[in-house]
This record gives C-alpha cells, sequence and structure tokens, in this order.
C-alpha cells in the first residue's frame, strides 16, 4: 500500500509527466468532533472525518486545480490529469507566464504540542463539560442557554515539484458558552470568551479546561439579564475602549484582510473584495498612531494560524505588517511575493484538501502596549468601554466599518459606570487607527481564536488567531441607529 | 458523481441498527477569473455521508467520505460511540416517517454533463464579452445529489443542477455587477451577465457623496435577495421564534409589512432551484410567511414543531445534520412581484432619492428588531425627478428590514433568481426569488470607498 507521501509524489510526477511547468500535490486527513448543549439537552454529537488530495498545477502560465477523495494511486493520478485539463482550458493558450518565488526546498516534519490530546477525552467527557456549564447558566428570562467544544486534527503532506516534502500534524481544540435573555420584546446575548463558536487554540485539552467555562457561566447570565433593562448606548462622538476579544476583530477585519496582498491585486473583487491599499504603499502609508504595530506571526504557539510549512511550503517566519503606524509588510504567496519583488511568501493555507490555498492570515497580533485595562480607562473622563463582538461589516476596500458589540459601559472619571446594550461603533480604517492613543500591556494581552474566516470562490473558512490586548481609541462616533 | 442512495444504504447497512443515513454528492467546477483572466478554476468531486445511530432514547452522528467497506465499519463505529456517550433524550420523538416526497424539477442532464473544458469556455465568454474592461467573477456549474434513508424505511433522492455566471466589472474608477443562476446551464448567459456588469460600471464613474440620512430608494433584485436572506435567519424560521428572536414573535396574524409585500418560501417552484424534501428526508411544502404584509408563519422541521407543541408540525426544512443548531430556515425564499414593468418605472415612483444595485457584508445588529448594516456596492446612484441621475460612493446603510418593508410604493413584476450560494462546504443549490422593489426608507449611516478596485 502506497505511503500518503508516495500517493502525492505520484500526483506531482503526473501532472509534470503531463507537461505541467510546475505542480504540487496535497493530502489532507482530518478528524473533527463537535458537540454543543441547549438548555440542558444534547444539541449536537458529531464525530467527522473527511480525507482527499488536491493537486494545483501551473500549466503555459494558467493555474488548474483538482481534487479527489480517493487516495489511491488512481484518484491521485485523476487529480493531476484533471486539474491539469483544467489549467489548460482555463489558459487557453494565451496565459501570461507567472513566476513564483524562490522557496528552498524542505523536508520535514512537525506535528503541535499537546498535554492531552482533545481526542483522548472521551465524548461522554465532552458532553458533560458542556452539560456542566450550560447549567450553570441560569436567570429568570434566559430563553437559550448553550455550550459548546470542539477538536480537531489534520494530517497533512505536502509535496512539490520543487522538492518541497513535508508532513504536519495540527491539532487544534475549543469551546465557548452563550445565552441569550427576552422580556417585553427586547432580546439580548452574551458569550464567553468569544461570541461565534467561543474561542479555540492548536494545542490540547488543557486548553478547553483554563477557559473555565462553568466557572464564568453564572457572570455571563448575569449580565444578559441586566443587559434587558439597560440603557441603550446614546449616538455621539467619545472616547472608546475595546476589549482584547473586539480588538482582535477590529485588527482581523481592517488590518488583515486589507494588507492581503492578493486582495490588493484584485483577485478576491468578485467576492470579499478589493484594499484600500496599493502595492506601493508599502513603507509609505500611515496606517495609524504610533502605538499600532502589527505583526504577522505564524510561529505563535497556539495560533490556529501556526504550521512549520505554509501549503506551498514556505516556512513559517514572523513578519512586521504595521510598525509604530507604519504599513511595512504584506500577507503573500509565492506568486504575489515576486510580483511585488519582496519576500518568498508564506502566508497561503487551504480550508481543506477540497480547496486551492489563498493568501490567508496566519496569526496577526497587535502588539501589547502598556498597562492594564483600568489603566486605559482611568485616563478617560466621558467615554464607553465595549466588549464582546456581536455584529461586524465593513465594505469591499475595508475602509469603512460597523461593528457592535454584546455589552458595554459608560466610563465616567476613569470608572466604569452604568451598562449600555446595543453598542455600535463605526469609522473609515486609516482615520480610526490614527486615533489609537493606548494598547494595554503583555499581562492583559490574550490569543483569540476564529473559526469562520471567509474567502474565495468556491468559499473557503479559515482558523486564524489574534494576539490582542485592550486598546482606547479618541473621537469614535458610538451609538449607529437604524 | 457517486450514487448518493448506495452511499447512504451501505452506510445505513453498516451499521445495522436503528438509524438514519444522509449522503451528499458534488461534482462540480467553477472557473474564478480575476483581471479577465481565470485564476483560480477549482474542480470538486466528493460523496460525504452522515449516519444517526439510535439506541434508544440516545443518539450520535458521524460523518465520512471514505465509501469503501472499512470507511462504512469505521463510521459506524464512531456514530455507536458518539449515541452512546449522549445523555438519554426524554423527548426524543423517534426517526422521522415521511410520506414520499413530492415530484420536482430541478435536473437538466446537459448541465450535468458540463466538463471542465465547457466551464472554462463559458468563464471565456464572459470574459471576451466584457471588451476591455477588466471582469472578476465567476462560471460554475455543478451536480449534487441528496439521499435519506432510514431504518423507518424512508428512502428518498434528488438529483439537482445548477450553474451561475458572476461577474464584477471594474477599473480603478468604476464597478459594476451582474449575476445569473439556473438549474439548466441554457438559463445563463455569461456574455450578457458580463455586459450589463459593464454597463453598469460605466455609470458609476465619478461618484459623489450623499449625506447621511433616510432616503426612499430603489433595491434592484441582488440587493432585495441578501438582504432578505438576511432577515430571514431570525425572523422566518422557527427557532427564531421559539428562541423570542425574530421578528415574527408575537406578530402572527398582524399586519407587519405593505399590504404589496407577499413572501413565501417554496421549493417547489421550478423558477427557483427545486428540492423535493429535507435532511430528514420530510417533504418540502410551499410555507407562507408574509400575505399581503400579514405575517402568517414560519418554517419548521420536526424538532422545533415537537417543542412548540400545539399545531406546529415539520414543513419539510430539517437542516443539514451538522447544521441543526441552527434549526430550520427558508431555503427558497420567493418575494411575489408588484405591478411595476420595470426598475425603470419603480424608480419614477421613487422620485427623489437612491438606487442600489448589490450589497455586501451584511451583519445582523438587532435580530429582534430586524436591524441590518452592510454596505452598498457595485453600482450606487442618486434618483433625481424620478429617474437614475449621479453615481454615489459606496454607502453605508443601517436598516430596519421591517420598516423598509413598511412603505413599500412598488415592486416590479418579473421576478429574478438571486443565488444564495457561497459555495462553501458540500454544494447545495440555494436561491431566492424576488422582484425590485421600491421602499420608502432606507437609512443611510455612512461613506465609503468609491466604485472601482
Amino acid at each position: 500500500v502506497p505511503s500518503v507521501r508516495d500517493l502525492c509524489r505520484a500526483a506531482v510526477d503526473t501532472a509534470v509527466g503531463a507537461g505541467a511547468e510546475y505542480a504540487d500535490a496535497r493530502a489532507v486527513l482530518r478528524r473533527s468532533q463537535s458537540v454543543a448543549t441547549k438548555n440542558g439537552r444534547v444539541d449536537a454529537l458529531i464525530d467527522s472525518e473527511s480525507e482527499g488530495i488536491g493537486v494545483r498545477v501551473l500549466v503555459g502560465g494558467a493555474w488548474g486545480f483538482a481534487c479527489d477523495r480517493r487516495l489511491s494511486a488512481d484518484g491521485v493520478r485523476d487529480a493531476a490529469l484533471r486539474a491539469w485539463m483544467f489549467a489548460r482550458a482555463a489558459g487557453g493558450g494565451n496565459a501570461r507566464a507567472r513566476t513564483l518565488a524562490p522557496v528552498e526546498p524542505h523536508t520535514a516534519s512537525y506535528r503541535t504540542p499537546v498535554e492531552r490530546d482533545p481526542f483522548a477525552v472521551s465524548l461522554a467527557e465532552k458532553v458533560e463539560h458542556c452539560l456542566r456549564a450550560d447549567e450553570a447558566l441560569q436567570g429568570p428570562h434566559l430563553v437559550v442557554r448553550q455550550a459548546m467544544v470542539r477538536a480537531q486534527r489534520e494530517h497533512k503532506v505536502l509535496v512539490s515539484s520543487d522538492g518541497t516534502d513535508v508532513e504536519q500534524e495540527l491539532t487544534e481544540c475549543g469551546g465557548g458558552i452563550d445565552c441569550a435573555a427576552a422580556r417585553d420584546g427586547v432580546f439580548q446575548t452574551r458569550s464567553y470568551p468569544s461570541a461565534h463558536v467561543g474561542s479555540s487554540c492548536q494545542g490540547g485539552w488543557e486548553y478547553v479546561d483554563g477557559l473555565g467555562l462553568e466557572q464564568e457561566a453564572p457572570r455571563v447570565a448575569e449580565e444578559v439579564e441586566a443587559l434587558l433593562t439597560a440603557k441603550v448606548c446614546p449616538s455621539m462622538v467619545t472616547t472608546v475602549v475595546l476589549d482584547g476579544d473586539q480588538v482582535a476583530l477590529q485588527v482581523h477585519e481592517s488590518v488583515g484582510h486589507p494588507t492581503e496582498l492578493d486582495r490588493i491585486y484584485g483577485t478576491e473583487a468578485s467576492y470579499a473584495g478589493t484594499s484600500f491599499l496599493k502595492a506601493d504603499d508599502l513603507g509609505s502609508l500611515r496606517y495609524g498612531s504610533e502605538h499600532m504595530n502589527i505583526t504577522a506571526d505564524p510561529t505563535t504557539p497556539g495560533g490556529l494560524g501556526t504550521f512549520a510549512f505554509d501549503d506551498e511550503g514556505v516556512p513559517a517566519a514572523r513578519q512586521p505588517v504595521v510598525e509604530g503606524g507604519l504599513l511595512t509588510g504584506f500577507l503573500t504567496s509565492r506568486e504575489t511575493a515576486a510580483r511585488i519583488g519582496a519576500g518568498n511568501g508564506g502566508s497561503m493555507r487551504a480550508e481543506a484538501w477540497h480547496r486551492m490555498p489563498l493568501v490567508r492570515m496566519t496569526n496577526l497580533h497587535i502588539e501589547p502596549g502598556e498597562g492594564t485595562l483600568d489603566d486605559l480607562l482611568a485616563d478617560v473622563s466621558d467615554g464607553i468601554y465595549m466588549e464582546t463582538n456581536k455584529s461586524w461589516s465593513i465594505d469591499d476596500k475595508r475602509l469603512n466599518f460597523q461593528f457592535g458589540t454584546q455589552i458595554a459601559w459608560e466610563i465616567r472619571d476613569g470608572t466604569r459606570g452604568r451598562m449600555l446594550r446595543d453598542a455600535t461603533y463605526t469609522g473609515i480604517t486609516p482615520q480610526f487607527w490614527g486615533k489609537l492613543d493606548a494598547v494595554a500591556g503583555r499581562d492583559a494581552w490574550r490569543l483569540y481564536g476564529l473559526t469562520n474566516c471567509g474567502k474565495g470562490q468556491p468559499g473557503q473558512s479559515a482558523h486564524v488567531s489574534h494576539g490582542a490586548a485592550p486598546a482606547r481609541f479618541r473621537e469614535v462616533q458610538v451609538g449607529v441607529k437604524a | 458523481v457517486t450514487r448518493a442512495l448506495e452511499v447512504a444504504r451501505a452506510a445505513l447497512a453498516a451499521s445495522g441498527e436503528d438509524g438514519e443515513a444522509v449522503a451528499l454528492a458534488e461534482r462540480s467546477g467553477l472557473a474564478r477569473f480575476a483581471g479577465s483572466e481565470v485564476h483560480q478554476p477549482t474542480l470538486i468531486d466528493n460523496v460525504v455521508v452522515t449516519l444517526r445511530v439510535v439506541r434508544g432514547r440516545r443518539s450520535g452522528v458521524a460523518t465520512t467520505n471514505r465509501t469503501d467497506d472499512d470507511g462504512f465499519a469505521d463510521l459506524a463505529r464512531r456514530a455507536g460511540e458518539a449515541a452512546d456517550s449522549a445523555p438519554e433524550d426524554p423527548d426524543f420523538q423517534g426517526l422521522a416517517t415521511p410520506p414520499g416526497p413530492p415530484p420536482v424539477e430541478g435536473y437538466d442532464e446537459a448541465t450535468a454533463r458540463l466538463e471542465p473544458d465547457d466551464q472554462a469556455r463559458l468563464a471565456s465568454a464572459a470574459i471576451a464579452a466584457a471588451g476591455e474592461l477588466p471582469v472578476y467573477g465567476f462560471f460554475t456549474s455543478g451536480e449534487s445529489e441528496l439521499a435519506v434513508v432510514s431504518s423507518t424505511g424512508v428512502s428518498a433522492e434528488q438529483r439537482m443542477t445548477d450553474a451561475m455566471a458572476l461577474v464584477v466589472a471594474a477599473d480603478t474608477d468604476r464597478s459594476g455587477y451582474a449575476e445569473q443562476t439556473a438549474w439548466r446551464v441554457d438559463g445563463v448567459d455569461p456574455e450578457a451577465v458580463a455586459r450589463e456588469a459593464v454597463v453598469k460600471a460605466g455609470r458609476t464613474n465619478g461618484a459623489g457623496d450623499l449625506r447621511p440620512g433616510r432616503y426612499r430608494a430603489v433595491l434592484e433584485p441582488y440587493a432585495f435577495a441578501e438582504l432578505l436572506e438576511n432577515f430571514a435567519n431570525d425572523s422566518f424560521g422557527a427557532q427564531g421564534l421559539l428562541e423570542e428572536r425574530g421578528f415574527l414573535g408575537g406578530r402572527i396574524g398582524e399586519l407587519v409589512f405593505d399590504p404589496r409585500v407577499t413572501i413565501v418560501d417554496d421549493s417547489l417552484d421550478p423558477r427557483g432551484l427545486p428540492k423535493a424534501f429535507d435532511f430528514e428526508g420530510m417533504p418540502k411544502q410551499r410555507v407562507t410567511l408574509i400575505e399581503e404584509g400579514v405575517a402568517r408563519g414560519v418554517v419548521w422541521d420536526r424538532a422545533t414543531a415537537a417543542r412548540a407543541g400545539g399545531n406546529a408540525d415539520s414543513t419539510g426544512h430539517a437542516p443539514p445534520p451538522g447544521e441543526r443548531d441552527a434549526g430550520p430556515l427558508p431555503g427558497a425564499l420567493s418575494v411575489a412581484g408588484g405591478e411595476a414593468e420595470s426598475v425603470d418605472e419603480l424608480v419614477e415612483l421613487v422620485g427623489d432619492g437612491i438606487y442600489v444595485t448589490r450589497l455586501h457584508y451584511l451583519s445582523v445588529a438587532q435580530p429582534r428588531e430586524g436591524v441590518i448594516t452592510g454596505m452598498t456596492r457595485d453600482g450606487t446612484f442618486r434618483i433625481c425627478d424620478g429617474k437614475i441621475a449621479e453615481p454615489l460612493m459606496n454607502l453605508r446603510f443601517t436598516v430596519a428590514v421591517p420598516e423598509l418593508l413598511k412603505e413599500v410604493p412598488g415592486l416590479t413584476r418579473d421576478v429574478s433568481l438571486v443565488n444564495a450560494n457561497d459555495f462553501y462546504g458540500e454544494r447545495y443549490p440555494r436561491g431566492t426569488l424576488v422582484p425590485a422593489i421600491a421602499t420608502a426608507t432606507f437609512n443611510i449611516t455612512g461613506v465609503g470607498s468609491a466604485p472601482g478596485i
């Protein structure tokens, strides 16, 4: 029986033999488990697996991609030939020559370090974990109590005609709780540690245990009850302090996506959009204030975008994107890096074996500043503190954004005051980041793991982490009304 | 396509227990282009089978795409382990025992036979028709097959096809959009889609600003469909109703929208992307959601109907096994056309306001109130003196959908099928049939970027 590595090599050989000037083959075997409870009952209990091979080829300057779920000699040969055929048809003999930034071929393997294997944790224990957290969410007006945990292991092998031959095993897990309360036509939600299926990381079950879902549940339930009678966030221009969770999403949407070089070159124009940045803005565009330092780092322990090699075989490397408010880096592929003449890529990832790699965020962090959340609040005479994302929207060039959070508080004379509901804020990306005047320090810096970053046609959902700490922005429009 | 019914039967047989197997197979090609060259052509061939094993009042689910004996045996083992790990569900209602599904259209042999060469050729046709203006988009076609079998005798299968062309025509100063979707490839004309996008783009050069505020507006079907789909996720499904999240809670039987507005969910309509049954094998039903402005109901699956009690019953809207947490949702929204013969007639009705081609990145800010924010994109214009006037920057809107639908001066007689599928996960065609709509209130809350890329 040929090994997965042998099958990948056979796919590459088949494509090159057919006339491809470049080929890579990526075999992926994924196992995942998802457990969720709602109102004291199991809502989801799913053990999933998926496997197959994706073959990407360059033929006469045109890309082609095809896949096959059969990890067999026939399957990989068919995938390679179909990819070659599609590339040839797509190019129509008129494709321009493409250059890929050179990458030194590696033969290597990598495995996520884990203390407690998430798949060694029984499904029964996972169910019990959720039920305990679910039960701890209590309140007279709660209409939804939810808890969920998840685990995923991806074993992938990448072989390319450039000599890359790498094998990686990436393990991740996570969890979260949500609740909703309703009274007199008012509906409010509250989540922990993040909305939108909680937070995840690469690592072992120790991460889920460390979230303390059951311990946090009473506070979360108490807050959602209080939101039912809270005052609606007023409409005004004021100082805003965002918690780390919301800063993470702000970084994701208004720094991560616009610095993806494929968007800048227009290849996402038909779906996710483009960017307000231009390739020649590198090194000259002022993105924000001097407090703004953003780093892409696929080597971050625990990050969902952590790997040893991306899906083009480029070794993981930490890279500044914004330094002291100045744009200094883009997220790139081998092709876009060659086009701009800087770097060699390193941000290419595919959602699964049956999707083509795209330029994706890896782990994109805002670097910590100094002090605590209380220190940020202390320097605000009149403002609003917002916590936990609820809604998010940004335009196709990543300029005009509007975010809502689940909960907010007035800030009066440096301390938190009354609770506010339906809080929103809006702005224009570089103007907003220009008003950043403080980021909390290392002790307040956390890694937030998102599993729902959409891009591509057909659509792909990426898993991305952001290190973030609470941050303060001056002169922000809040309280957008319908 | 591997026959989904055979796969589902084999999976159920491997378990030898009470249970249900759902198989979804896909064979598709998508030729994506940017800057007028195909740059991401993707061929997909896959089948995913989900097995639900039932042991008394416990059940567990496992999925795989391995369809050999070892794959099925492992699937049965994992589903059994999942069932054993679940606590007993005292409200477990057993597996479905539905009547046979209704006959529907939705499969076209010519579409199913399209090969990569054809998909690339149809993408190239769009590119060529655009002429000098660069285009960004794709042509895709696919064949999907859904099968549901169960130990209670369910054995349902449906083959589906779909084709779609989408084009954004744009350079640095202008952009326009168009798309077409049908289950017959003959119903999609990539060249016409490209020409529509190019013409629209040509009118967006030199976009101006607009002061935030409430405007009368015309929304093309692309924009109206997306807004409605986002509203429907909270307000037209039983789970949103039961959890007091949706707008229709406590309002069934009340006049909530303009009497010109009638909305149904109709998977049986051959003008859409027809479906015969849901992911439990329950037959699809036409469900009236809004009738001449009056709230009539929501869509249900067996689980939510049982929870609600009373007269509630499944309407054939059980979601895929991996998405049950979302509850039953409409998948074939359809808005009745009005009396306007053209979009120009709606523009006349509006008189002074704005014209919106499509939307971008919508997010529900307040589900109970139906408040949604997003941006306009690829063709926003002023309406002055009953005519489309100067182009506008992309605008941020924050609207309460019920308010937008409260006063509707008119709708076009013709309706268009707008794709509701971004092709995430496994291919399962979905679309929304809508007319263009005129509204008395569209709330602009900000200004974004200029048209163009």
